[in-house]
C-alpha cells in the first residue's frame, strides 16, 4: 500500500468544478511534482491535502491514518508557501522554533534541533536576523527549515520558487532536492514550470482543468506525452494529424507528437529519396534561428508550421529562409496521442 | 535660460507668501488665546498690561476642572478599550476566515458618517430616553456614541495592518505548524498590528477629548466633560477659558507627537531592512 493515498477528490467553487475526481498515490520518500498551467487547480489540491480547504468528497490518507476530517494542525503535514509567510516579528531562530514551541517542547529540547536545521540550510550566523533583513532565497530557506524541523510526514511546497529570480531559482531547487533526499522526506511540489518539474522530480503528475492528464517519471513524460495537451505543455512538440504524416505503418490513432530533433531536413533540390518507414513532407523555410550548435527551422507545409531542430553542419548550413525543403519523419519516432 | 530661473524664483516667492499667510491665519488665534490666558488685564492696548499665571493657577486648583478632565479621560479610555476589544477580533476573523463578509462590515462602519451629529443626537435621545434601555443623560450613552464615532478609524487602521502583513498566509502557516487559532492570533498577528492600532487609538482618544456636540446634547450638565467645562467657563471668565483652551492644545500636541513617533515606529523585524545578497 502506498504511503500517501488521495482518492476521488472533488471540489467545486460555485458552479465551477475545480478538482474532478482526482486520485493518486505517493511512496514514502518520493518527490512528486504537480505540474500544470495556472488556474488548473494545483493549489486547491495542495491546500485540500493540508486541510486548509474543505473538499466536497474523497479521502486522504497518510501511512495508516485517514486524515480527511482532521484539522490542519493535527495532520502532521508541513507546508511552504509561495509568499514565504515568515513571521515578521520573529527572528530566523524564533521562526524555525515556532512549530516546536507549539508542541510544548522546552527551550533546552528544541534549541539543538533548530540549530541543526539552521546549519542544514546554511544560515549559520544569521539566527538573530529578522525576515526583512534576508534576501528572498534566504527567506524561502527559512520557511523550508521551519516546516522540516517538525519532521512532518509529508512536505507540501506550493510554487516555492516562483517569486525568486532565475539564477537563485535554479540553485535553490537543487538544494531543495538534495535536502529532500537526505531527509527522505515525502514531498509534493507544485509548479507551472515544466523545466523545474523535469529536473527535480521522481514522478510528475500533469494537471489540466482539474483533471489528471498524465502521470509518470520525468523521462516518460518527456519522451511519451500521452495527450495533445501534454505534448504542447511539456515542450516544443509538433502535433501532427495522421493525414499530415501519411504513412500506413503508423499506430491506429488520429494525432501524433513529433519532437523537432527527430525530423531531418534537406534542400529539396538535392534531397535523397525516403527510406522505408519514413514519411516525407515538403515545405518552405519561413524562419531560422541559431541556438548555439543547433539551428531551429520553422517550415510551413500546406498550412502547417513544423519545427525542426538540426545540428549545425555543412549541409544544413546552406539552407536559408525562403528555400524549398524536404522533411523526413521516422514513423517509430511519431508518438501516438490520446484525444 | 534666465526667464525660466526668474520664473522659478517668482514661483518660490509666491509659494512662501501663501504659506506665510496661511500659517499666520492658522496660528494667530492660538497665539492670541495664549496671550489672553497669560494677561493680567487686556483692555485697550495692542498688548496686555501685564502677565500672570493666575488663570492657570485658578483652573488647576479648581476641583471642577480636574473632575472634568478626569471624566473625559475615563470616557476616552473606556471607549477606546471597549472598541478595540470588540473590533479587533471581528475584523481579524472576517479578514482571514470570511473575506466575503468584510464588505458588509465596511459599509456598517462608515454609515455614521452619513448623518450630521445633531441629527444622530436627536435620534439617539428619542431612542434611549425611555423603554428598556433608558440611558439618555448617563455616561453610558456617551460611551456608546463615541464607540460609533471612532470605529471607522480603528477599522481602517486594523484592516490596513492586516493586509500589509498578509494575515491570512501567516495564520495558515502558524496553523500548519501546530498553532491553535488563538495562538496564531496572539503570537503572530497581534504583535504585527500593534503599532498601527496604537496610532489609531491615540487619534480616537484625542477626538473624544475634543468632542462637544454629543456630550452637550446627550448628557448635558449631569456629566461635565472638558469641553462642557470650557463652554461653561466662557460665560464666566474669558481668560480662564483661554487657559483651558491652551492646556487642551498642549495636550493634543503631545498626543500628536506620540502618534507621529509611533507611526514611524515599526516592530523590530521591519527595522533597517538591510538585505544582503547571497
Ligand atoms: N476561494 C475561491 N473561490 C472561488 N474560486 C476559486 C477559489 N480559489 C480558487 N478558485 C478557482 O479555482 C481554480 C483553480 O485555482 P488554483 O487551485 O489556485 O489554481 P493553480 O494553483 O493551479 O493556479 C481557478 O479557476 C480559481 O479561479
Ligand atoms: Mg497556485
Amino acid at each position: 500500500m502506498s504511503y500517501v493515498r488521495i482518492e476521488n477528490i472533488n471540489k467545486s467553487y460555485q458552479q465551477q468544478k475545480v478538482l474532478n475526481d482526482i486520485s493518486f498515490s505517493i511512496e514514502e520518500g518520493q518527490f512528486l511534482t504537480l505540474l500544470g498551467p495556472s488556474g488548473c487547480g494545483k493549489s486547491t489540491l495542495l491546500r485540500a491535502i493540508a486541510g486548509l480547504n474543505e473538499i466536497d468528497s474523497g479521502s486522504i490518507s497518510v501511512g495508516d491514518r485517514n486524515i480527511t476530517a482532521l484539522p490542519s494542525k493535527e495532520r502532521q503535514i508541513g507546508m511552504v508557501f509561495q509568499s514565504y509567510a515568515l513571521f515578521p516579528n520573529m527572528t530566523v531562530f524564533e521562526n524555525i522554533a515556532f512549530g516546536l514551541k507549539m508542541d510544548k517542547m522546552k527551550k533546552s529540547e528544541y534549541t539543538p534541533l533548530v540549530e541543526e536545521m539552521i546549519a542544514l540550510i546554511d544560515l549559520k550566523g544569521k539566527e538573530n536576523r529578522y525576515p526583512a533583513q534576508l534576501s528572498g532565497g534566504q527567506q524561502q530557506r527559512v520557511a523550508l527549515a521551519r516546516s522540516l524541523v517538525k519532521r512532518p510526514k509529508v512536505l507540501l511546497l506550493d510554487e516555492p520558487l516562483s517569486a525568486l529570480d532565475a539564477q537563485i531559482r535554479r540553485s535553490l531547487r537543487t538544494e531543495i532536492r538534495l535536502l529532500q533526499k537526505r531527509l527522505k522526506m515525502t514531498t509534493i511540489f507544485v509548479t507551472h514550470d515544466q523545466e523545474e518539474a523535469l529536473t527535480v522530480s521522481d514522478r510528475i503528475i500533469i494537471m489540466n482543468q482539474g483533471r489528471i492528464e498524465q502521470e509518470g517519471s520525468p523521462e516518460d513524460i518527456y519522451t511519451h506525452p500521452a495527450s495533445e495537451f501534454v505534448a504542447r505543455f511539456i515542450g516544443s512538440y509538433n502535433v501532427l494529424k495522421r493525414s499530415d504524416i501519411g504513412l500506413d505503418s503508423l499506430p491506429d490513432t488520429e494525432l501524433f507528437a513529433v519532437r523537432p530533433e527527430v525530423i531531418s531536413i534537406a534542400p529539396l533540390a538535392e534531397a535523397p529519396v525516403a527510406e522505408l518507414g519514413t514519411a516525407t513532407i515538403e515545405g518552405k523555410v519561413e524562419q531560422l534561428y541559431i541556438l548555439g550548435n543547433v539551428i531551429r527551422f520553422t517550415v510551413s507545409a500546406g498550412g502547417l508550421d513544423i519545427l525542426v531542430d538540426a545540428l549545425n553542419n555543412s549541409t544544413v548550413h546552406r539552407i536559408q529562409e525562403g528555400m524549398d525543403v524536404r522533411l523526413f519523419l521516422p514513423a517509430d519516432k511519431c508518438e501516438p496521442l490520446r484525444q | 535660460m534666465k526667464p525660466k530661473t526668474s520664473g522659478k524664483s517668482d514661483g518660490r516667492k509666491w509659494h512662501g507668501t501663501v504659506l506665510g499667510v496661511l500659517l499666520v491665519y492658522l496660528f494667530l488665534p492660538v497665539a492670541g488665546t495664549l496671550l489672553f490666558s497669560l494677561a493680567r488685564q487686556w483692555q485697550d492696548g495692542i498688548l496686555p498690561d501685564g502677565y500672570t499665571l493666575q488663570w492657570y493657577g485658578s483652573i488647576f486648583t479648581d476641583g471642577r476642572f480636574l473632575a472634568a478632565v478626569g471624566r473625559t479621560l475615563l470616557v476616552g479610555v473606556i471607549t477606546v478599550i471597549v472598541t478595540l476589544a470588540l473590533m479587533v477580533p471581528v475584523i481579524f476573523v472576517l479578514n482571514v476566515y470570511f473575506p466575503k463578509w468584510e464588505r458588509l462590515l465596511q459599509i456598517s462602519v462608515l454609515l455614521p458618517f452619513a448623518f450630521p451629529p445633531v441629527v444622530s443626537a436627536i435620534g439617539l435621545i428619542k431612542m434611549y430616553s425611555s423603554g428598556p434601555v433608558a440611558i439618555t443623560g448617563t455616561v453610558w450613552i456617551l460611551i456608546g456614541v463615541y464607540f460609533i464615532m471612532i470605529q471607522p478609524f480603528i477599522y481602517q487602521s486594523v484592516r490596513n495592518s492586516l493586509s500589509t502583513i498578509n494575515a491570512k498566509d501567516l495564520v495558515e502557516a502558524a496553523e500548519m505548524l501546530g498553532a491553535s487559532r488563538m495562538a496564531a492570533f496572539r503570537r503572530v498577528i497581534l504583535p504585527n498590528i500593534l503599532p498601527g492600532t496604537l496610532v489609531a487609538s491615540l487619534l480616537s482618544f484625542s477626538m473624544i477629548f475634543g468632542e462637544f456636540v454629543m456630550s452637550r446634547m446627550l448628557v448635558g450638565g449631569q456629566f461635565e466633560t472638558v469641553q462642557m467645562y470650557l463652554y461653561n467657563q466662557m460665560n464666566t471668565s474669558g481668560q480662564a477659558a483661554s487657559a483651558v483652551v491652551v492646556t487642551y492644545f498642549a495636550l493634543i500636541l503631545v498626543l500628536s507627537g506620540l502618534v507621529l513617533k509611533l507611526g514611524a515606529w515599526k516592530p523590530k523585524g521591519y527595522r533597517s531592512a538591510q538585505v544582503e545578497e547571497e
